[in-house]
C-alpha cells in the first residue's frame, strides 16, 4: 500500500523524473530491438541470396546397381522438390579438333549429357557465350584450348572404343563448375582441387548414343546424376533453412536405401550462411551495443541529477520510520515503473523504426528469435532502470548520511576508477588485444578461398570495446585534470567570454569538474560512437561498391567471346553510345604458367589506373600508379599474384616464361616476361591467380590485339540504361553487364547484406544521443545549480555575467567533447576497420569519411548546446524569484 | 532636501500578491514606509507575515503588484545592485563552487571593479570580520555562523547604502547569532549604511532602535525615535 501511495505521489508531483529514466530505458531498448529487427531482415536476405546463388540444389548420384529411372522417380517424389532432370557424366580420354590447318589435342575430360530443358530448369548453371544455347556445347576454356568455335568439329576419345565426332553448336561458361563436378558424398577435404579443364556438353540423346556402349564395357567411366531444384520458400533464418533442407536430403537418402547419395549444394551454402548470420549478429550487436551502453550512461546521468532530491526524500521517510528495506523497495517500484514504460515505448519505437528503415517490424527471423530479442532488450532496459534508480537508492540507504550526500562540491578525492587507473588499464589491454589480432593478420573471419568453412575470433572484438571504454574514462580524467591543474590556462581561454569574471568562472568550473568531466566524457563517447559507426558503415558501403566494380569491371562491361577477335578500335564505336564517358579496352588471354592455366590481362598502362579505378590496395609492393609506371618502363614486365610469385620463387626482375596461343598460328608459344610486381585484384579478374602485362607487348608476342573486355565509364547516367544502349551496338554475342545488376549478385551472404538500413538507424540514434547528451547534461547540470544562479542574481549579476558561467561551461563541454570524440573516433574507426578486415572484400585502402554526416553531427551538437545554454539562461532569469524565495 | 538627507528607500501603498484567483496569497498588503539613511530597523513578525517578501521588495529583487517603491538616495532600480543595496539571506547563500575569497570578491567583480581591486576589498572585508584564515575554505567546510559572517563580509565589500538581512541568525545558535548581528551592526556603522534586519528574536530586535512589525502582510509601526514610518 505505501508503495502505491508513493507511486501515485511520484507520478503526480514528479512525473518528469520517472519519465526521464523511462526515456533512457526506451532509447536502449529501441536501439537493441531495432538491431534485432535489422538482423531478422538481414538473415532472411542471407537465406534468400544464398538460395538464389544455387542453380542446382541437389545432385543425387546413383550408386552401383541403381536404375536412373527409379532414382529420378524417387527424387521427384521427395519433399520440396520442384523439378528433377537426369544428367549423364562420362569420362573421355581426350578431345581433339583440327582448325585453321592445325590439330589441337587435350588431356582427359568430362562429357555431360543434358536434357533439352536443363538450361531453363536450372538457370545459372550454364551461361551461353557464343552460338546457340542448345545442341553440342563446349566449355569456354576447352574452346580456347581446342581453338574451336560454332561449326567446328570435335573428336571425343572413348576408352577402348573408336572416337566419336560431334559438331559444335555453341560455347558456354559453367559458373558453378566446382559444385557441378563435385565428388558426391565425399567430405570437403577429399573433393577435387579444381573442376576438369576439358568439358563438353551433349544433348542427352547424343550422349546416350555415344556413351551407352561404353557403359557396357567400362561402367566405371559412365554415371548418372539426378539434378533437382527445390522450393526456395524456406524459413527466414539461415539456420532453420539449413535444418529444413538437410532434413529433407537425409530423408531422401533413407528412402533411396543406399541406391543414391545426395550432394546437397543448397545445404552447403545455407551452412555457410548460418555461420555468416551468427557472425553478422555479433558484428551488428558490436556496432550497436555502445549505443545501448551510452543510453544507459545517459539514463544514469539523468537519474543522478535528481539524486539530491531523492536523498532528501529518503531522509524524510527515514525520519518517519521507514526502514532501509522499505526505502529500497520504493526505489525498486520506481525503477520497475520506468523499466515497464520505457520497455514498452522502446519496443514500439523499434517496431516503427523496423517498418520505416527495413520494411519489417519483426524482431527475429523465427518466433523464438523474436521472443529472445524482445525479452533480451526488455531485460537490458530493466537492468538500466535498476542500476540507475534502485541501486543508488540502496547504496545511499546503507552507506550515506544526508549531510554527506549533499556535499556535491568540494575537494573530493579522485573516483576509484581514476585511482586504480582503470582507463589506462583498458587502453593498454586494448592495445595488447589489437596487437595480438594484428599478429594473426586481423583474421577475424577465416574464409580461405574456395573453402566454405568460417570461424570467428570473437576475442578480437575486445580491442575496440576496451578502447571505447578506456578512451571515455581517459577523456574524463583529462577533463578533470585540466580543470583542476590548468586553471591559469583556463582563465586565459575564458577571458574573451567571461572578462573580469574569468578567474571566478575558472574556479567555479574547477570545483564543478566532476559533473563537467562526466558531461564532456559522455559527449565524447557519443561522438566516438557516432563517428566510428559512420566511418565503418561508409567504408563498408564503399568496399561493397568496390567489390561490385571489381566483379563487373566498370560501370558497364562488354565481355567479348573467345575467338571473337574484336580490335581495340571498336572502343570508338562504343564511345558514341549515349551516356558513355570513356571506354577502356583490356585484353584477356589464357596462359600456361608451367602446368597451371591462368588469366592474363593486357592493359594500356597510361589509362588503366583511371579507367579501371585501380586502388593501391589492389597491389602489393607499390601503388597502382607506381606499378603501372614500372610496367610502362619495361614493356615485357608482368605483375603476378602473390601465390604465383611464391610458388615460382620469383624475385623482382626475374625472367618469367608463359605459354601463350599465337593468334596467327593458333599454336602455343613461349613468351618471355620479366617479373616487376604483385597484383591482388583487378577488374573482372578471378579472385585467385591472374597476371597483368602491357597490352602492346602481348599483342606483339601473340600477333593479335583482340580485346577481351571493354570497360565503360558512364557520364552520370544509370549504368543499366547505358548497358541497354551498348547492347544494341554489340549485339547478342558479347555479354554486357552493368554495375547495378552486379551489386545485387556479388559478395558472400554476409557482404551482400545491405547495411544502409542499420546505418540509418544507428546514425539516427547516434545523433539523438550526441545532441541529447550535450543538451541534457548541461540543462540538468545548470538546473541543479539554480540556487547558485539566484544568489549571483541577488548580488547583482546581469545576464552577461550569468552568461559567462553558462557559455564557458557549455563551450568547454562542447569543444572538449567534440575534440576528444573526433580524435578517439578516428582511432577507433581505423581500429574497427583493421580488426574487421575480414568483412571487407577487398580490404580498403583507406577509411571512407562521411564528411556530410560528421558535419551534421558537429552542427547538431553545437546547436543542441547553444539551445540548451540559451534555454538555461532564460529559465535562470525566469526562475530567479522562485529560487530566491528559498534562500 | 539634500541628497544626504533623502531616505534610502520609500514604499507607497505597496502590495505583493502571489498567484491569482481563489488561490492568490497576499504576502504584503498596503505597506507605506521609508528607510532613512543610517536607520537601524528590526523587522519582526510571525512566520508567513511577509517579512522576507518586504525585504526582497526593499532590495529590488522583487516587484510590487501594487504601489510604488523608490530609492531616492540611490537612484533607479537598475542602480541598486551590485553596490548600493546588499542583502544577507537566512539560509546558506554562498556559491558552493567558489571559495570564501571568491564568494566575497563577486559583488565588486560584478560591479566591474577589476580583479586586483576586488581581491583587495574582499580580503580587507574578511580580515575585518576575523575570517582571514578562511580565505580559501569552501562553503561546505564552514560552520553555519562562519558562513553567515562570510555572507556579511560579502555584503560589506560593495560599500552598500542599504544593508538588508533576512533572519540571518535563524539557523544559528545564540552565540553564533550574536556574532553575526555584531558583524552586521559594526558593518553598517562602519559604512554609515541603513540596516534592516528581519528577526524572530526579541533580543536582537531590542538591540536596534527602531522596530517594525509585520502581521498578515501589513506593517505596524513600533518606533521609539520616529525615524521610520509604517502605516496600515
Amino acid at each position: 500500500m505505501p508503495a502505491m501511495i508513493w507511486l501515485r505521489g511520484l507520478l503526480r508531483r514528479r512525473p518528469g523524473r520517472t519519465l526521464a529514466v523511462a526515456a533512457g530505458v526506451a532509447a536502449s531498448v529501441a536501439l537493441l530491438a531495432s538491431i534485432g529487427a535489422f538482423l531478422s531482415v538481414s538473415k532472411s536476405t542471407m537465406t534468400r541470396r544464398a538460395a538464389q546463388g544455387v542453380p542446382v540444389d541437389w545432385q543425387v548420384e546413383g550408386q552401383a546397381g541403381s536404375k536412373p529411372a527409379d532414382l529420378l522417380a524417387a527424387v521427384k517424389a521427395a519433399s520440396g522438390v520442384q523439378a528433377a532432370l537426369p544428367v549423364g557424366f562420362a569420362s573421355t580420354t581426350g578431345l581433339e579438333a583440327t582448325t585453321g590447318g592445325t590439330t589441337q589435342t587435350t588431356g582427359p575430360g568430362v562429357v555431360l549429357g543434358i536434357p533439352a530443358s536443363y538450361a531453363a530448369t536450372f538457370p545459372g548453371e550454364i551461361r551461353n557465350l557464343v552460338g546457340t544455347p542448345q545442341g553440342v556445347l563446349v566449355a569456354q576454356q576447352t574452346a580456347a584450348n581446342l581453338h574451336v568455335k560454332p561449326g567446328d568439329t570435335i573428336t571425343i576419345g572413348r576408352a577402348g572404343m573408336r572416337a566419336a565426332r560431334v559438331r559444335v553448336d555453341g560455347v558456354v561458361e559453367l559458373p558453378k563448375a566446382d559444385s557441378l563436378f563435385q565428388k558426391v558424398g565425399a567430405p570437403v577435404g577429399s573433393q577435387p582441387s579444381a573442376p576438369p579443364d576439358n568439358v563438353l556438353l551433349l544433348p542427352d540423346a547424343t550422349w546416350h548414343a555415344t556413351f551407352d556402349p561404353l557403359a557396357t564395357t567400362r561402367a566405371d567411366l559412365v554415371r548418372t546424376q539426378i539434378h533437382a531444384r527445390l522450393d526456395h520458400n524456406l524459413p527466414g533464418d539461415p539456420s532453420a533453412a539449413f535444418s529444413s533442407v538437410t532434413g529433407r536430403a537425409r530423408n531422401l537418402e533413407v528412402t533411396l536405401a543406399g541406391s543414391g547419395l545426395v550432394g546437397n549444394n543448397l545445404g552447403a551454402v545455407l551452412d555457410a550462411a548460418r555461420k555468416d548470420a551468427l557472425y553478422a549478429q555479433v558484428l551488428f550487436l558490436f556496432l550497436g551495443l555502445p549505443g545501448a551502453v551510452l543510453a544507459g550512461l545517459l539514463t544514469a546521468a539523468v537519474a543522478a541529477a535528481g539524486a539530491d532530491r531523492r536523498r532528501q526524500e529518503q531522509a524524510i521517510l527515514r525520519a518517519r520510520g521507514a526502514t532501509n528495506r522499505r526505502l529500497v523497495g520504493l526505489a525498486t517500484v520506481e525503477a520497475v515503473l520506468a523499466a515497464t514504460v520505457g520497455g514498452i515505448a522502446g519496443l514500439a519505437i523499434a517496431w516503427l523504426v523496423g517498418h520505416a528503415a527495413f520494411g519489417s517490424g519483426s524482431f527475429g527471423a523465427t518466433p523464438g528469435a523474436a521472443a529472445t530479442w524482445i525479452v533480451g532488450a526488455a531485460i537490458v532496459g530493466f537492468v538500466i532502470a535498476v542500476l540507475t534508480v534502485a541501486v543508488p537508492a540502496w547504496r545511499d540507504a546503507r552507506h550515506q548520511t544526508v549531510a554527506a550526500g549533499r556535499a556535491a562540491i568540494g575537494r573530493a578525492t579522485s573516483p576509484r576508477w581514476q585511482r586504480w587507473g582503470l582507463d589506462i588499464i583498458c587502453l593498454a589491454a586494448s592495445a595488447v588485444v589489437y596487437w595480438l589480432t594484428g599478429r594473426n593478420g586481423y583474421q577475424l573471419v577465416l574464409v580461405p578461398e574456395g573453402v566454405s568453412a568460417i570461424s570467428v575470433s570473437y576475442w578480437a572484438f575486445a580491442g575496440p570495446a576496451l578502447l571505447w571504454v578506456g578512451a571515455g574514462l581517459f577523456t574524463w580524467r583529462l577533463a578533470d585534470l585540466f580543470l583542476s591543474r590548468g586553471r591559469p590556462i583556463m582563465r586565459r581561454i575564458l577571458r574573451p567570454i567571461a572578462g573580469d569574471l574569468s578567474s571566478t568562472v575558472a574556479s567555479s568550473m574547477s570545483r564543478e569538474r566532476r559533473a563537467l568531466g562526466r558531461a564532456l566524457a559522455l559527449v565524447a563517447l557519443s561522438v566516438i560512437f557516432a563517428a566510428s559507426t559512420a566511418v565503418f558503415n561508409a567504408t563498408y558501403q564503399q568496399q561493397s561498391g568496390v567489390d561490385a566494380r571489381l566483379t563487373n569491371g566498370a560501370d558497364v562491361t562488354v565481355t567479348e567471346s573467345p575467338g571473337a577477335n574484336v580490335p581495340p578500335s571498336f572502343a570508338t564505336k562504343l564511345a558514341s553510345v549515349k551516356g558513355v564517358k570513356s571506354v577502356e579496352p583490356v585484353q584477356h588471354r589464357f596462359a600456361y604458367v608451367g602446368a597451371d592455366l591462368q588469366d592474363l590481362y593486357g592493359v594500356r598502362t597510361d589509362s588503366i589506373v583511371n579507367a579501371g579505378r585501380l586502388q593501391n590496395a589492389y597491389f602489393q609492393g607499390g601503388t597502382a600508379k607506381g606499378l603501372m609506371k614500372e610496367l610502362s618502363a619495361r614493356p615485357d614486365g608482368i605483375l603476378v599474384s602473390a601465390e604465383t610469385a611464391k610458388d615460382f620463387q620469383l624475385k623482382l626482375g626475374d625472367e618469367f616464361r608463359l605459354r601463350l596461343v599465337d593468334g596467327r598460328t593458333k599454336q602455343a608459344r613461349s613468351v618471355v616476361f620479366h617479373y616487376v610486381g604483385q597484383a591482388k585484384e583487378f577488374p573482372t579478374a578471378p579472385k585467385d591467380s591472374f597476371m597483368i602485362a602491357n597490352s602492346s607487348y602481348v599483342a606483339k608476342a601473340t600477333g593479335s590485339d583482340a580485346v577481351g573486355a571493354f570497360l565503360i565509364e558512364t557520364s552520370g547516367s544509370s549504368p543499366s540504361t547505358v548497358a541497354a544502349g551498348v547492347r544494341s551496338v554489340v549485339g547478342p554475342n558479347a555479354p554486357v553487364t552493368d554495375l547495378q545488376t552486379s551489386r545485387r549478385v556479388v559478395g558472400s551472404s554476409l557482404t551482400a547484406v545491405d547495411l544502409a538500413g542499420l546505418t540509418k538507424v544507428e546514425l539516427g540514434f547516434a545523433l539523438v544521443f550526441a545532441g541529447g547528451s550535450a543538451a541534457l547534461l548541461l540543462v540538468l547540470g545548470f538546473a541543479e545549480r539554480r540556487r547558485s544562479f539566484a544568489i549571483a542574481g541577488a548580488l547583482g549579476a546581469r545576464r552577461r555575467h550569468l552568461g559567462a558561467f553558462v557559455w564557458s561551461e557549455s563551450g568547454y563541454v562542447a569543444v572538449g567533447g567534440l575534440l576528444a570524440g573526433a580524435l578517439v573516433g578516428w582511432v577507433l574507426s581505423n581500429m574497427l576497420i583493421k580488426v574487421l578486415t575480414g568483412v571487407f572484400d577487398p580490404a580498403p585502402a583507406a577509411a571512407a569519411v562521411p564528411w556530410a554526416y560528421l558535419g551534421s553531427l558537429t552542427a547538431l551538437i553545437l546547436a543542441a548546446i547553444v539551445i540548451a545554454a540559451a534555454t538555461v539562461l532564460r529559465r535562470i532569469r525566469r526562475q530567479a524569484l522562485t529560487s530566491m524565495r528559498g534562500l | 532636501m539634500s541628497n544626504d538627507q533623502q531616505p534610502v528607500v520609500v514604499c507607497e501603498a505597496v502590495a505583493r500578491t502571489f498567484g491569482a484567483g481563489p488561490a492568490a496569497v497576499v504576502a504584503v498588503h498596503g505597506v507605506s514606509c521609508r528607510v532613512p539613511q543610517n536607520a537601524r530597523i528590526a523587522l519582526t513578525g510571525t512566520s508567513g507575515s511577509g517579512k522576507s517578501t518586504l525585504l526582497h521588495l526593499l532590495a529590488g529583487l522583487d516587484f510590487p503588484t501594487a504601489g510604488t517603491i523608490t530609492w531616492p538616495a540611490i537612484g533607479d532600480r537598475g542602480a541598486l545592485r551590485p553596490g548600493p543595496v546588499a542583502i544577507v539571506f537566512q539560509g546558506p547563500s554562498l556559491m558552493p563552487s567558489l571559495d570564501v575569497l571568491e564568494n566575497v570578491c563577486l559583488p565588486p567583480l560584478l560591479a566591474g571593479a577589476g580583479e586586483a581591486v576586488s581581491l583587495q576589498e574582499a580580503e580587507a572585508a574578511l580580515e575585518r570580520l576575523g575570517l582571514g584564515r578562511l580565505l580559501h575554505a569552501l562553503p561546505e567546510e564552514l560552520s553555519g555562523g562562519q558562513a553567515q559572517r562570510v555572507a556579511v563580509a560579502r555584503a560589506l565589500v560593495g560599500a552598500p547604502q542599504l544593508l538588508l538581512a533576512d533572519e540571518p541568525t535563524g539557523q544559528l545558535d545564540h552565540v553564533a547569532g550574536a556574532l553575526v548581528i555584531d558583524a552586521l551592526v559594526d558593518t553598517a556603522d562602519h559604512l554609515g549604511a541603513a540596516l534592516v534586519i528581519s528577526t524572530h528574536d526579541p533580543e536582537i530586535a531590542e538591540r536596534l532602535p527602531t522596530r517594525w512589525c509585520m502581521s498578515d502582510g501589513r506593517l505596524l509601526t513600533e518606533s521609539r525615535d520616529q525615524v521610520a514610518v509604517g502605516t496600515a
